[in-house]
């Protein structure tokens, strides 16, 4: 099972942060998962084998791995959706999940789902009000705030999707395959809206088989047989901090 | 911004949505209006055709009608509240983890199984005073509430340990079955495992409310112990194996 450190949970044998360590919001460190099959002769799949992450405040990490690399296992263990087998995983801040499938209720309107998560996040009325309408003209679904989920578009869904992982203005967002669906003008704002949060010091990790535009990134780490490898400067296959264990 | 709210918002918004879920899927609704007069009505007539065997206290077409009450009491809240876990897991975990505490979301859950089990024991009921006299009305929506309650329980436990929608249904149309033959006296068995089973004590409650008889103590204790052990057991897997905790969203 995960060890799951949360703000200010550290045991105080630890010592005192470093700057350095203050500007961190989120780290997963030797994480390890291997499913096992429950049936006997089954197969068993190692996908991660000591992957290590460290996510600073106000910057952009893309995350990119072949299909089956265990990219959407590595964001589950990291927003403690699943239990790695072994590593741990500290957070310090609100952190805000974008699944890759919408995991949203088909049969509410779109207010109500605002209001359902709103809710969960711990936020009053005025708050989920003004960051669904915040969110709605940002990402263009104002028009849409009376429709049930399940009659939205793809990429209509993809917008709430995105917008509840944003409306309890987290400190790190974990987004995979954040786009999928979205049209160029939804696109084009989603980057404004990721710049915006960056400029606030929200740090934002986007996981996706596929990255076109290395320069919106700070930095891009590869998962490839069960570890993360720093490849920002392409053509290095050296592995960077997060180290391939 | 996350301060904490009281719970009982939680729980109302929690409540809301889960309701407003439930009746807008019309399959639901047309389910719950449609089931209970086709359920009773057949199993009166089937049981009409069966010759009064020697063990039998009762009329078998009236054996028939209250079984029928009793199993569609049973079946659909098992089958609203395998579907309520089921169709909603995964949204639910994210929800928990977003914050939204464990205890809201199962008693949202439950909330719209409870709307469900009032429908039907109304309905039911309704129904089985057509064609059976039932001597008191009130005990025996008591009982037929009840009996929708535990079985909703035992519905959202199956769609915990096993989140299969056919596989889920099986189980339950099977399980339920056989409890009302048993519980009915269809079968003649004098096995003590039957008093385990579910329907056991609840149909000696709603016999006596159907016969205008008081129903004896130990049958209604024996059933509201049944279901608060099932009440127990249900939270305490659903809380382990279908909603997480943790500090994402």
């Amino acid at each position: 099972m995960t060890e799951r450190i949360v703000g200010t949970e550290r045991p105080e044998s630890e010592s005192e942060p470093t700057a350095g360590d203050r500007d961190v919001v989120l780290r997963g460190s030797d994480l390890a998962k291997t499913y096992s099959s429950r049936l006997p002769f089954g197969r068993s799949v190692e996908v991660l084998t000591g992957a290590s992450v460290t996510i600073r405040r106000g910057e952009v990490v893309g995350i990119v791995g072949g299909n089956g690399s265990g990219k959407s296992t590595l964001m589950k263990i990291l927003v403690g959706e699943l239990d790695a087998d072994e590593g741990t995983v500290d957070v310090n801040g609100r952190v805000g999940w974008c699944p890759q499938d919408e995991l949203l209720y088909d049969r509410l309107t779109v207010e109500e789902t605002f209001r359902l998560f709103g809710e969960a996040y711990g936020m009053d009325p005025t708050e989920i009000e003004s960051a669904r309408d915040r969110l709605a003209e940002t990402l263009d679904f104002e028009e849409f705030l009376d429709y049930r989920i399940d009659r939205l578009s793809g990429g209509n869904r993809q917008k709430i999707n995105l917008s509840i992982a944003l409306m309890h203005d987290p400190d790190v967002l974990l987004l995979d395959e954040p786009y999928t669906g979205f049209d160029w003008e939804t696109y084009l704002a989603f980057w404004d809206l990721t710049a915006a949060l960056r400029e606030r010091g929200t740090a934002v990790a986007i996981i996706s088989h596929l990255i076109n535009e290395q320069e919106r990134f700070d930095r891009i780490l590869e998962l490839a047989d069960g570890t993360l490898t720093d490849v920002t400067d392409e053509g290095s296959s050296q592995a960077g901090e997060e180290g391939v264990r | 911004m996350t301060v904490s709210r009281p719970s009982s918002d939680r729980l109302r918004v929690g409540l809301d949505a889960a309701v407003r879920e439930f009746v807008r899927e019309p399959i639901n609704v047309a389910l719950l209006v449609v089931l209970p007069p086709v359920v009773i009505t057949s199993y009166e007539s089937m049981l009409s055709a069966f010759p009064r065997l020697p063990y039998m206290t009762t009329d078998p077409g009236a054996l028939g009608a209250t079984a029928g009450t009793l199993f569609v009491a049973a079946f659909l809240p098992a089958v609203i509240g395998l579907f309520q876990v089921i169709s909603a897991q995964r949204a639910d975990e994210r929800l928990s983890l977003a914050g939204f505490p464990e205890l809201a979301l199962f008693v949202s859950r439950l909330g719209a199984v409870c709307l469900a089990t009032l429908l039907t024991a109304a309905l039911s009921l309704g129904v089985l005073a057509t064609t059976t006299e039932v001597e008191s009305l009130a005990l025996g929506f008591l009982t037929l509430a009840f009996v929708g309650g535990l079985y909703g329980l035992i519905g959202m436990l199956i769609g915990t340990v096993l989140p299969r929608e056919l596989e889920g249904s099986l189980v339950l149309i099977f399980v339920v079955d056989v409890d009302e033959a048993l519980a009915s006296g269809v079968i003649a068995t004098d096995a003590a495992a039957t008093k385990l089973f579910p329907l056991h004590y609840p149909h000696e409650v709603f016999q006596a409310a159907v016969d205008g008889t008081a129903p004896a103590a130990t049958d209604v204790l024996a059933a509201a112990t049944y279901g608060a052990i099932v009440l127990v057991a249900t939270f305490l897997v659903y809380t382990a194996l279908a909603a997480t905790g943790g500090g994402g969203g």
